[in-house]
């Protein structure tokens, strides 16, 4: 063994004590380090395959193909697998929606269907149907069993008159609890069926397929391709559907690698701190050992060699016990995770099922291989300036050292009287340097806490709905711009026939639970300070939200009664974000498009306010609604908002559905579906990030740990010398308390303190930014208490733990303790 | 064995061994010893005899395996660890070969440590005595590790009269000086048993200062041979 290796290890077997704090350091900094890509990839994994398992397999679909262009489309070299579906029409029953289809078998596993029993259909004659469908049609049957349905068939646009025809059942498929609960289902029937009913220039098909060659394409990649192909064939952006949850779920998302990289940055960095700081401690001490072994020749080279010797011996004993309890813990906190949010959705559910049944391996090898070379980079940083340290020590000074080898003043004023506290607080200032580095590291984990938690604590579902929709159902028409066959549903020319009227009004006020319902106008305007092609809208708001626009101004004043007028506007935030120029007293030359007319018109920022999606719908120039409607001749009703009496009311929400769907030329967002969504979306995000907050805070716990440990460590002599003159085991506790405290009590200022009021800002950004829809602020006070009494706690065992390892060695070896 | 007031001290078939079976260590053997108010006793004795673990026996850093050890009458080991610190801090002041003081604080602090401990108030013009009579006085602010090593022991001397003890334990307190200082250091000890009438147990293995004794205790494979 080479001497520097040799003195190395003896070194570390000598320091045996300090080594194993170092040890326990590198433990946990190898631990962190293996969790967070491991439970990071563990659940994308799981969620992935949850999606996988729910989300057909199909990368995107194109609508409204003609046969022709699907055998084009076959053949082209980037797609790889290919399925096709075609709507048939309804079957026409009272209570159930049961469609009529036909899929060709790629399609139906691209869908991830499969038959229970039987055969796709082939003749035209023939029907895949299920338990749920023969119920509603009233019939039975099996396989080879005719039945009789009676059903319409899409022609012309349409759904033509209903027709009724034998069909001979060749499969069937299994209802699912859903498909019985809200009566939906699907029946198959054959190509030649449709071939015989539709004529054959109005056939089309959804083409549904995958791209060749994605192994090690990223989503973006595989989009473009999507896109690039409904390019060549002159496929609208609206009759393309990508499937962008199954993509995430199968290929890498490039904006992930750059989160992972400053997640292990942040550990990479509180490692470095904490074994930093270890070694920082007992370089000071050693100083006399490195002097010798100067005088007696060791070359700077062989004393830097001593240093990271050591501490490579012990990070590479380390190492394996952090990868052990990182294998455990990471599998500890996705159980934990999934138990805890097994409730909050479907997907939720669906990835516990996975872990149950171990579908998704959650080791990796790579995140071992990480970790590993991770660690020893840390380690490597960490000793990097006591290397240098100990190299620069000079003979003569280290052997007249005293041990701390700390640079103090020579006299200071001293306090007349001394009291535990005081002693406390002299040998605090006395190692500011590490006091400072403990507050500061765990203060700044404290901080990060806070302003995430902020931002978690404003996310509240409920709010997020109620900023993004007005009352609990909104109704607009169908609009499709640039649908060249479509044109009809341009807004231009649904303003001309605009089924929000005044009879659609009255029919939803009937219906029972709604309150009342509140139309809003979009006026459309263009102007040379937009951008070319940025087409906006003059938002028409009804005089009953006059408060909440007057309560939104945030720069200029205005009333309602002025924006009647009809020259003046308020201008939302979020269009000033994009034209900052644009301020109150701008004058705004517009053309406005109204129907087949445009006029030029001069507008007046009044004032400059800040307002709900719901509330703007993305029109962010803002008026009277009844200067708005002076503003066109035709209905420029763009919203109806309904304020019902309930949150949710299946029977309201079916009423409404069907007055949509009998219209055919609208459609509707419910209150309830966005809560359900943000719901599902918090749920998750919350869950991941305390995670990931948890972990990180552990870090810096240990860094605690490891300065406490240290403290006393360091002292043992001392604390044995003021214990042999007279200080009782009560008052070492205290003072050990009372240094805990100083931590705690600076780490929570600074984090609560700090953090709530970092965390405003960060309210601000999300809210601007739409960010979970937040809207109001909710300062994060159950994570301020959490964050308070964990640390609290932590803190008085820690001095129990320590005070209790300090008497585990008698009063007479604590006053021998010297290393 | 009387324990007439004079005997400030007095151990009882004093045990304490170390390790087990044939590694074990005799390191005080059965003792009796008394000692006397008022009075500078030296314990003399080969390194290895056994003289610092009666030291601290006697100043009731560590408990014995048999035996008593009465301060003023009172059997210190039938007290409890936390009531022991408090009957250290009353009773007995400590001064250590290498000083011990604790660096964070300076003269003054360092000295007024064990009054602040006992929760007694500090008489400003009792400790500048103290201080004078020491004759550090002028360095009543300075930071330990500026101090010299005479300097030091002069220091931990003061911290060891301030609480004005019925008896100070001395573990060589010379050791880690040069004889200029040393013969210092030993005159001011005793002066202060002089002057003062303070009770001084002293351990040393350098004869010269033993002589300077008012009893001399050796100590050989943790017995007291020669009382």
């Amino acid at each position: 063994m080479k001497m520097t290796t040799r003195v190395a290890y003896d070194n570390m077997k000598y320091y045996k004590s300090r080594n194993i704090l170092i040890g326990i350091a590198t433990v946990l900094t190898t631990m962190l380090l293996l969790i967070i890509p491991t439970v990071g990839k563990g659940m994308a994994d799981l969620q992935f395959a949850a999606v996988r398992k729910m989300y057909p397999s199909w990368h995107a679909l194109y609508r409204n193909v003609d046969e022709e262009t699907v055998c084009q489309l076959a053949a082209h070299h980037d797609i790889s697998v290919y399925g096709l579906r075609s709507d048939a029409g309804y079957m026409n029953l009272a209570d159930a929606d049961v469609s009529m289809m036909f899929m060709d078998a790629k399609g139906l596993a691209l869908y991830k269907m499969e038959l229970a029993e039987g055969n796709l259909p082939e003749r035209k004659d023939e029907i895949v149907v299920s338990e749920g469908i023969l119920k509603e049609l009233g019939q039975r049957g099996d396989i080879g069993d005719t039945v009789s349905v009676p059903y319409q068939i899409y022609r012309g646009g349409a759904l033509d008159l209903t027709e009724t025809k034998e069909f001979k059942i060749c499969g069937f498929f299994e209802d699912s609890p859903s498909n019985l609960e809200k009566r939906i289902y699907t029946s198959l029937v054959s190509e030649a069926f449709i071939k015989e009913e539709v004529p054959k220039e109005e056939i089309v098909y959804r083409f549904l397929f995958q791209i060749s060659d994605t192994d090690k394409s990223t989503t973006d990649n595989i989009e473009t391709a999507i896109e690039n192909i409904a390019v060549q064939f002159d496929i609208s952006e609206n009759e393309t559907n990508i499937n962008t949850e199954y993509l995430a779920a199968n290929y890498v998302d490039p904006v992930t690698i750059p989160a992972i990289i400053i997640i292990m940055a942040i550990i990479m960095l509180a490692g470095v701190i904490t074994i930093y700081s270890i070694y920082y401690v007992s370089m000071n001490q050693r100083v006399q050992e490195f002097g010798r072994l100067k005088a007696i020749g060791a070359t700077k080279r062989q004393i830097k060699q001593i240093v990271l010797r050591e501490g490579l011996c012990v990070a590479v004993l380390a190492i394996p016990a952090g990868l052990a309890l990182g294998t455990l813990s990471s599998k500890a906190v996705m159980s934990l995770f999934i138990y805890l949010f097994k409730e909050e959705s479907e997907l939720m559910k669906t990835i516990g099922e996975i872990t149950r049944n171990g579908e998704v391996s959650l080791c990796y090898w790579w995140a071992y291989l990480l970790a590993i070379t991770v660690t020893l980079c840390t380690v490597y940083i960490s000793l990097l300036r006591p290397m240098h340290k100990a190299a620069k020590i000079s003979e003569v000074e280290a052997m007249h050292a005293q041990g701390s080898g700390k640079k103090t003043q020579s006299r200071r004023k001293g306090y007349e009287y001394i009291t535990v506290g005081r002693l406390t607080f002299r040998n605090l200032m006395d190692n500011k340097k590490k006091s400072a580095i403990t507050v500061i590291s765990m203060a700044a984990t404290g901080v990060f806490l806070m302003v995430v938690a902020t931002v978690l604590s404003c996310a509240n579902p409920r709010e997020s709905a109620d900023s993004s929709i007005v009352g609990q159902y909104e109704i607009s028409p169908i609009i499709k711009e640039n649908d060249k066959e479509h044109p009809e549903l341009s807004w231009l020319q649904v303003q001309k026939d605009n089924p929000l009227d005044e009879n659609l009004k009255r029919q939803i006020e009937k219906l029972k639970g709604v309150e009342k319902v509140e139309a809003f106008t979009a006026i459309r305007v263009t102007g040379e300070m937009f951008m070319e092609g940025d087409v906006n809208a003059i938002n028409g708001v009804p005089e009953e939200y006059a408060k909440e626009l007057e309560k939104g101004i945030e720069k200029g004043k205005v009333t309602y009664e002025e924006l009647k007028s009809g020259d003046k506007v308020i201008l939302d935030s979020a269009l000033k974000h994009w034209y900052p120029d644009l301020d109150v007293g701008s004058k705004l030359e517009l053309t406005v498009h109204d129907g087949d007319r445009e006029y030029e018109k001069e507008f007046e920022i009044a004032a400059v306010g800040n307002y709900d999606s719901g509330l703007t719908n993305y029109s962010w120039l803002i008026m009277a609604k009844e200067a708005a409607d002076r503003l066109s001749e035709n209905n420029s009703n763009l919203y109806f908002h309904i304020i019902a009496d309930k949150d949710y009311d299946q029977k309201l929400f079916e009423s409404l559905e069907e007055i949509v769907k009998s219209s055919g030329r609208i459609e509707m967002r419910t209150w309830k579906r966005e809560y359900d969504q943000w719901k599902s979306a918090m749920a998750t995000t919350r869950g991941a990030t305390y995670a990931f907050l948890g972990i990180l805070a552990l870090i810096s716990v240990m860094n605690l740990i490891n300065t406490m440990l240290n403290s006393v460590h360091v002292r043992k002599k001392e604390l044995g010398m003021m214990q042999a003159i007279g200080m009782s085991d009560s008052q070492l506790m205290k003072m050990l308390q009372l240094e805990g405290l100083f931590y705690t009590a600076g780490t929570l200022v600074i984090s609560v303190g700090l953090g709530s009021i970092a965390g405003y800002p960060l309210f601000l950004y999300a809210k601007n930014q739409g960010i979970f829809s937040i809207t109001t602020y909710h300062y994060p006070a159950a994570a301020a208490i959490i964050v308070t009494a964990a640390l609290i706690l932590l803190q008085g065992l820690l001095a129990v733990g320590i005070g209790k390892s300090v008497k585990k060695d008698s009063l007479i070896e604590r006053v021998r303790f010297s290393e | 064995m009387s324990t007439d007031s004079s005997k400030i001290l007095v151990t009882k078939n004093l045990v304490k061994y170390y390790g087990t079976g044939e590694n074990q260590v005799r390191a005080v053997d059965h003792t009796d010893l008394e000692i006397e108010r008022g009075k500078f006793t030296a314990i003399v004795g080969r390194s290895g005899s056994g003289k610092s673990t009666l030291l601290h026996l006697i100043g009731g850093l560590d408990r014995p395996d048999e035996g008593k050890v009465l301060i003023e009458g009172k059997d210190i080991f039938a007290l409890k660890d936390d009531r022991l610190a408090a009957f250290r801090r009353k009773k007995i002041g400590f001064i250590f070969q290498d000083f011990n003081l604790i660096p964070s604080l300076n003269v003054w602090e360092n000295i007024v440590l064990p009054l602040g401990l006992d929760n007694r108030r500090v008489r400003r013009e009792d400790v500048e005595e103290v201080l004078e009579k020491i004759g550090i006085a002028d360095k009543k602010d300075t930071m330990p590790n500026a101090l010299s090593g005479g300097q030091k022991q002069r220091t931990a001397i003061a911290r060891a009269l301030v609480t004005s003890p019925a008896m100070i334990l001395a573990d060589e307190p010379t050791g880690n000086l040069d004889s200029q200082t040393e013969l210092e250091v030993m005159s001011l000890l005793k002066s202060c048993v002089k002057d003062m009438g303070q009770t001084l147990v002293m351990i040393t293995h350098d004869e010269m200062i033993a002589q300077m004794s008012d009893r001399m205790i050796e100590i050989e494979d943790g017995k007291a041979v020669n009382c």
